[in-house]
């Protein structure tokens, strides 16, 4: 068993590894993270998990569910640390994973990457007490500067994969559709039984789809007068609209802790950026850090004094632009642990149960699976500069072009991990104390 | 109902004087005579007890001067024989004046008699009627195993309304003993017992008495008699039936109070010991379960303590002296000394919390006895937690008033004595561990940082704004910077930098990078940072050196590195020179082919689409954006093949395409340029659709078309870009965007207006930040609200988070209803943070690296986006986004609300630069935001380029 193994170990049964050993990691990490290009090319199939914030026994519950690495292909999109009370222990296993396992998990930067940001919300107070000093602290902030600012995920099937599961309320099933072609979003519970699936609409009259590109709610709750046929479940927009023909599969999954930029209106604009360096308060890579997507037309100020607030016009025109189905990203606390908005044109993925060991949220990973018609291998998109040729539809398909199909999303939705009792989640203080 | 005389003689007839409090007058409202009468039905429970005391008129026998119903606690006193006085229970003072004393001692023990069958009730049963009626006292049970569920009961049922929360209060902080105290004993009986359902009560009564948010209580429960007791029934939590804490154990056996110097104050002693158990409380005990008034209660009873603590330290001359004492000993004690720096470090770390003036003393008073002895002593130790210690006290001196630490180099260097900086370059080059190692390179930069310097303390003391902070700083740095600094500088140059750069010149004899060992690859790292810096800052004085020691060159040999940060820190460093646009640099750059190398880093590199890829091209960019043509020459005339040979971003052709430009007297108006794929709205680059594509089809013409016309203005930094916004920008910004972006005519000026105000959200939010449990317990009020708009289904019967369903229904904890009675034990959000702010950061980390530190006030995670408008005005920056309730709901108005915060909805929109506003002058550590607007704007474009290193601290 190598060193690795060992730590990793350790730090699964939620025991630090020694401060040399950390060095020794980060050092390797970040020789790792440098080969990395600011927006990492990953190929589906791909889980996609958001915000663990130092909930370890979480973090534990959600490979649980989603299945370990490197079994399972993992894309988490920061907030590794903060908050809860162990978030060494979540980081450092997420590092080890990735020295270990580089192509089976790809780690993204979260706006809680950052020395700032650690300094007030816990991370380094926690380095702090649990080393005696700061310098694991320091050891991993200087990886947080190499951490990617993106993922693009390419290669993932529209179609649902089949699975294992059962049905959890046997009675709703009836009116679920059978064909796994029609599914595009099905929701599992941590035992691993669906409750819900959703069927993938067909194109839609044209005027509408149009019309939606403008400035039309994409909530249901907000445009009651469409009168959905079927509400979504919380945090879909599965009630919604077509995302056009099928006959393109190949719009890409553009992941971000944040949100997007005003500033980066195609992805290769996020690769010229220098992102080693501490997150900065303005710009570009702010931004994909700190955005949110929001009710609005346009950019707004976003009340967190970072990043911008975007509306559904920004994402569809992204989405367009870039040639992508779906923008994911995380950074917003949602009870339901997904939520879907603007036609299922970008979603939110939080994946830290009871939040801060107290919001009573559930939380969500969301799994794509991989076109099998295309055997499973895509080009790598991120600089091929033909990845999208073709998109352009003759006028009268052009709603189908300007919005790509989906892909089929499996959310796999659990709550927060049985505390186990020697993990009772506290903050311990220095046992020898002067004042 | 009939009227029963139950009291023969309290029945009889007296004589009295009816007196009612009017305007702090005795009103007479007539003579009469006095009875008591019990109204009830002689078999009615007692709580229905009916007695009143009733004054008939003597002058009209069916006129009643007075009836009124004998309450369990009305204040009844008796005065001089004669007199009883009350209170009305609408708060009406009364008095009846007897003409004979028997008379009055006659209805005097009526209504004692009757007082007392009132309170002989039992209180669980009639606990309801009682909170219904303030002025009741509560009284529980006494602690009985038998009776905690009473008591639990109880407990809960009075917590749940405010007047029942005070009787509790009174109850429990009575004078008699402490009703804490009498429970103590309970928790080891159960114990004994094994009743596992008892001690579940009690750590539930115990949680109830906490969250009763009142500090006299929690004193009590923080005393020896009291807090294993407390603790110990804690570890039984019935969240977690199954598991036991270990609390006792930890506070008795593993927590140690260590003593260097014996303090001789018990009261001292005895906070210092509170403190601890409070912050153990606060964090590990009740970390789960504190809402927000307790944890604001458990907070200011840890700062209060501890700034009796320090001001005790500093105001003990004889503890003082015996303390700096230990390092002038004749024969020192290696592990006192030890002992006695990690406990200056402590203070240090404490005084972190409490207010500016008070820690100002206790440094004036640490560094009167030697504080920089002991550093220099400490830093030298060959015990690395020592030196640990050292940089500690180093860094939050550093934090707290870093023209104390100069002024102290600039005296010794006045007295011929080696400044602190000496030893800290020594000791630099020296360190093993890496974490002092980059204490002391921080420590070196802020110590000849003359952007920093001439702030006094005076100002922080003044409690400006850091708005105020940020201005002042601004005006300090176009001053000259003082002679002392100047003269310091010019000593760090003379003796220092040679020293500390030694290194890095050696590297000259080297032939091979590969063979660097860790301890010098973790050296170089902080050279080439603190090489930037110096570049930056320093601009002449670093200039002769790196000419006279040949910097450049060794910073082009460390591209070489295998080691792929170390390039990257040597690129860093190489920006850095560029970003200046200064001739010198640029020449060096250029002599010693750094330029090739950086381009041999892009071949190296090219295929793959690597970090060291995106920095390459970063200053690539840059110099094209910038146009600084002495590089473009020196590029084009020497790499010309090559540059043309890299197709798959335009940055190099274009580089090109401006020399040839230049070369045929074509000079662009000036040197900015829309960069990138910039103008990329047109159709048939739409329609394209690839994301290279655009930038390839880029033709020369249309390139050159737009460096002529565009003057937008020098805006774009960094990737520069372009656009995407920028067409929305049009004065009334549509407010839709069209999904085809043409390149629009925009007024410069306005368009650099709305540029500003998009980068700096509301000026008035940047005061300093102020704590105030008011508003931010409104803000989470609001929240609360707002998240029950969200209600799917209002859940009736609260449960805790763990307890729900998979489909989430209600918005967020907050919105429980207050009134069952598990919302007492269950958490209340806390406004502290659900979710992060850029501002509360940059309000004063450095002050609060202690998690726990006195709660910020902003309200966060709530449903309701919007700040309040109070919050406007004294909280930093705006409330936390949506993370609440529905997280970021867009079911919530907030988009709107925000626009209509400003003026018009084109301010909303940022142009599409890059361009970063940061504060190119405030140097300090956290505190980058608040710069006001208009300093930004005269900061102009010689800041752009900082902005890569995100800290204000390193801008220039």
């Amino acid at each position: 068993m190598s060193d690795l193994d060992r730590a990793i170990e350790q730090l699964r049964a939620c025991r630090p590894i020694p401060e040399n050993q950390v060095r020794e990691l980060c050092y390797k990490a970040r020789e790792l993270l440098i080969e990395e290009g600011n927006v990492v090319a990953v190929d589906a199939p791909v889980t996609i998990c958001g915000d663990i914030h130092g909930q370890f026994h979480d973090l534990m519950e959600l490979f649980r569910v989603g299945g370990d690495v490197p079994d399972t292909n993992y894309l988490f999109m920061g907030d590794f640390v903060d908050r809860g009370f162990y978030s060494l222990e979540s980081f450092l296993l997420l590092l080890c994973l990735k020295v270990r396992y580089p192509d089976r998990i790809t780690l993204i930067r979260g706006n809680h990457e950052s020395r700032q940001i650690t300094t007030v919300y816990g991370f380094y107070d926690e380095c702090q007490r649990k080393y005696g000093s700061a310098n694991v602290w320091r050891y991993c902030c200087e990886v947080f500067d190499f951490l990617a600012l993106g993922a693009l995920i390419t290669g993932a099937s529209t179609d649902m994969q089949p699975s294992d599961a059962n049905i959890a309320d046997i009675n709703s099933q009836s009116q679920w559709p059978s064909e796994p072609s029609d599914i595009e979003i099905e929701i599992l519970n941590q035992h691993n039984q669906i409750t819900h699936r959703y069927p993938r609409h067909r194109p839609a009259p044209i005027s509408q789809d149009l019309s939606q590109l403008s400035n039309t709610p994409s909530s249901p709750s907000q445009a009651p007068d469409q009168a959905p046929v079927r509400n979504g479940a919380p945090g879909t927009g599965a009630s919604g609209h077509s995302r056009g023909s099928n006959n393109n599969k190949d719009g890409a999954v553009f992941c971000v802790h944040g949100g997007l930029s005003p500033l980066i209106d195609t992805i290769d604009k996020i690769r010229l950026l220098d992102r080693k360096q501490e997150v900065p308060h303005e710009g570009a890579m702010c931004d994909l850090l700190w955005s949110d997507p929001d009710e609005i037309d346009g950019w707004g100020l976003s009340p967190r004094g970072a990043g911008f607030l975007f509306g559904a016009d920004i994402v569809k025109c992204f989405n367009y632009k870039n040639d992508l189905s779906l923008v994911c990203r995380a950074h917003q606390l949602v009870m339901e642990g997904f939520k879907e908005m603007f036609d299922s044109t970008i979603v939110t993925v939080w994946s830290a149960p009871n939040y801060c060991y107290r919001c009573g949220n559930v939380a969500a990973i969301l799994e794509l699976g991989e076109d099998g018609s295309n055997a499973g291998y895509m080009p790598r998109s991120n600089g091929d500069p033909n990845r999208s040729q073709g998109i352009v539809a003759p006028l009268g398909e052009r709603e189908q072009a300007l919005m790509k199909m989906g892909p089929g999303r499996r959310y796999r939705v659990f709550e927060a991990a049985p505390q186990d009792p020697r993990g009772m989640p506290a903050k311990k203080p220095v046992a020898d104390y002067f004042l | 109902m009939m009227a029963v005389a139950t009291n023969g003689a309290a029945n009889e007839r007296k004589r009295v004087k009816v007196y009612e409090l009017r305007n702090n007058d005795w009103y007479d409202r007539g003579t009469g005579f006095c009875s008591g009468a019990v109204h009830s039905p002689a078999n009615a429970p007692p709580e229905n007890l009916d007695a009143r005391i009733i004054v008939i008129s003597e002058e009209d026998a069916v006129k009643s001067l007075l009836e009124t119903r004998i309450t369990k606690d009305d204040g009844y006193q008796k005065q001089q024989d004669t007199l009883i006085v009350w209170t009305e229970q609408n708060g009406v003072d009364m008095a009846l004046s007897f003409q004979e004393s028997e008379g009055c001692a006659n209805i005097w023990e009526f209504v004692s008699d009757i007082q007392g069958r009132l309170s002989a009730l039992a209180p669980g049963d009639d606990l309801d009627d009682d909170l219904l009626d303030p002025i009741h006292p509560i009284t529980l049970p006494d602690p009985e195993l038998g009776k905690l569920d009473e008591i639990e009961g109880a407990m809960r049922a009075a917590s749940t309304s405010g007047p029942g929360r005070e009787g509790l209060q009174k109850f429990l902080t009575s004078p008699e003993q402490p009703y804490v105290l009498k429970l103590i004993p309970l928790v080891e009986r159960a114990e004994q017992q094994q009743s596992l359902p008892d001690l579940h009560r009690l750590c539930n009564i115990m949680k109830s008495l906490i969250l009763l948010n009142d500090s006299a209580i929690i004193e009590t429960i923080v005393s020896d008699n009291a807090i294993m007791g407390v603790v110990g029934a804690l570890e039984y939590d019935p969240d977690f039936p199954t598991h036991k804490a270990n609390h006792r154990r930890f506070l008795a056996k593993a927590s140690r109070f260590k003593e260097v110097i014996r303090i001789e104050d018990d009261d001292i002693r005895r906070k210092i010991q509170y403190t601890y158990r409070l912050l153990y409380l606060k964090d590990v005990v009740l970390a789960r379960i504190l809402d927000d008034p307790t944890f604001s209660v458990l907070n200011s009873l840890i700062f209060f303590h501890q700034v009796d603590i320090i001001n005790f330290i500093q105001q003990n001359v004889a503890f003082l002296q015996e303390l700096f004492g230990l390092f002038s000993d004749e024969d020192p004690d290696p592990s006192r000394r030890k002992e006695a720096v990690l406990f200056i470090a402590n203070t240090g770390a404490v005084a972190k919390t409490i207010q500016a003036q008070s820690r100002n003393q206790l440094y004036q008073t640490y560094i009167r006895h030697g504080l920089f002895d002991v550093i220099a002593y400490a830093l030298r130790n060959h015990d690395v937690a020592v030196r640990v210690a050292a940089t500690e006290i180093l860094t939050s001196l550093m934090d707290h008033d870093a023209q104390v630490l100069r002024q102290h180099n600039f005296t010794a260097l006045k007295e011929k004595n080696a400044p602190l900086l000496d030893t800290l370059v020594d000791l630099l080059l020296v360190e093993v561990d890496l974490g002092v190692k980059s204490h002391m390179a921080d420590a070196i930069k802020l110590l000849v940082d003359p952007q920093n310097a001439n702030i006094s303390l005076e100002m922080m003391n003044r409690n400006v704004s850091a708005d105020f902070m940020a201005k002042q700083r601004g005006l300090v740095n176009q001053n000259a910077i003082s002679k002392e600094m100047d003269d310091f500088i010019q000593y760090f140059y003379d003796a220092c930098a040679p020293r500390l750069f030694k290194p890095l010149r050696d590297l000259e004899d080297r032939s091979t990078m590969g063979d660097l060992s860790v301890q010098q690859l973790s050296l170089f790292v902080h050279l080439l940072d603190m090489l930037s810096f110096f570049v930056r800052q320093h601009a002449y004085k670093s200039k002769l050196f790196i000419l006279s020691e040949n910097i450049h060159s060794r910073v082009g040999q460390l591209l070489q590195c295998p080691q792929g940060f170390i390039r990257l820190c040597a690129l860093k460093c190489i920006r850095t020179c560029i970003a200046l646009k200064d001739e010198f640099h640029n020449r060096q750059l250029e002599s010693h082919g750094i330029m090739g190398r950086v381009l041999n880093l892009v071949f190296e590199t090219m295929p793959r689409d690597n970090l060291i890829n995106s920095v390459c091209i970063d200053i690539f960019e840059h110099i094209k954006r910038e146009n600084i043509r002495q590089l473009i020459y020196h590029l084009v005339q020497n790499y010309r093949e090559r540059l043309m040979s890299i197709t798959y971003v335009n940055t190099f052709q274009t580089i090109v395409l401006r020399y040839d430009q230049m070369q045929a007297g074509y000079v662009p108006p000036n040197g900015n340029e829309e960069s990138f794929t910039t103008q990329e709205g047109t159709p048939q680059r739409l329609g394209n659709g690839g994301r290279f594509d655009g930038l390839r089809d880029q033709d020369a013409e249309e390139e050159a078309y737009f460096n002529g016309e565009d003057d937008i203005d020098v805006d774009d930094e960094d990737v520069g870009l372009p656009t995407q916004a920028s067409a929305g920008l049009t004065n009334g910004a549509a407010p839709v965007r069209p999904l085809v972006n043409y390149p629009a005519d925009e007024d410069e000026d306005e368009e650099d207006s709305m540029d500003m105000l998009a980068s700096s959200p509301d000026p008035l939010q940047k005061s300093g930040s102020i704590h105030s449990d008011n508003i931010a317990n409104a803000a989470s009020a609001e929240a609360e609200a707002a998240s029950s708009e969200s209600t799917v289904n209002g859940d009736e019967e609260p449960r805790r988070g763990r307890d729900r369903t998979p489909v989430a229904k209600d918005g967020s904890p907050g919105m429980r209803d207050p009134s069952t009675p598990d919302s007492v034990l269950s958490k209340r959000r806390r406004e502290e943070d659900d979710e992060d702010e850029l501002s509360k950061v940059m309000g004063g980390a450095g002050a609060k690296r202690r998690n726990s530190s006195v709660s910020s006030s902003v309200a966060i995670h709530s449903a309701n986006d919007q700040p309040l408008p109070q919050q406007q005005e004294l909280v930093d920056e705006p409330a936390e986004a949506g993370g609440g309730g529905g997280g970021g709901s867009p079911h919530t108005p907030n988009g709107q609300s925000q626009q209509q915060q400003l003026p018009h909805g084109q301010s909303l929109r940022r142009k599409g630069s890059l361009k970063t506003r940061n504060d190119g002058n405030s140097a300090t550590k956290f505190n980058i935001k608040p710069i006001p607007v208009t300093a930004v704007k005269a900061s102009g474009d010689e800041n752009e380029e900082n902005r890569g290193d995100g800290g204000g601290g390193e801008n220039g």
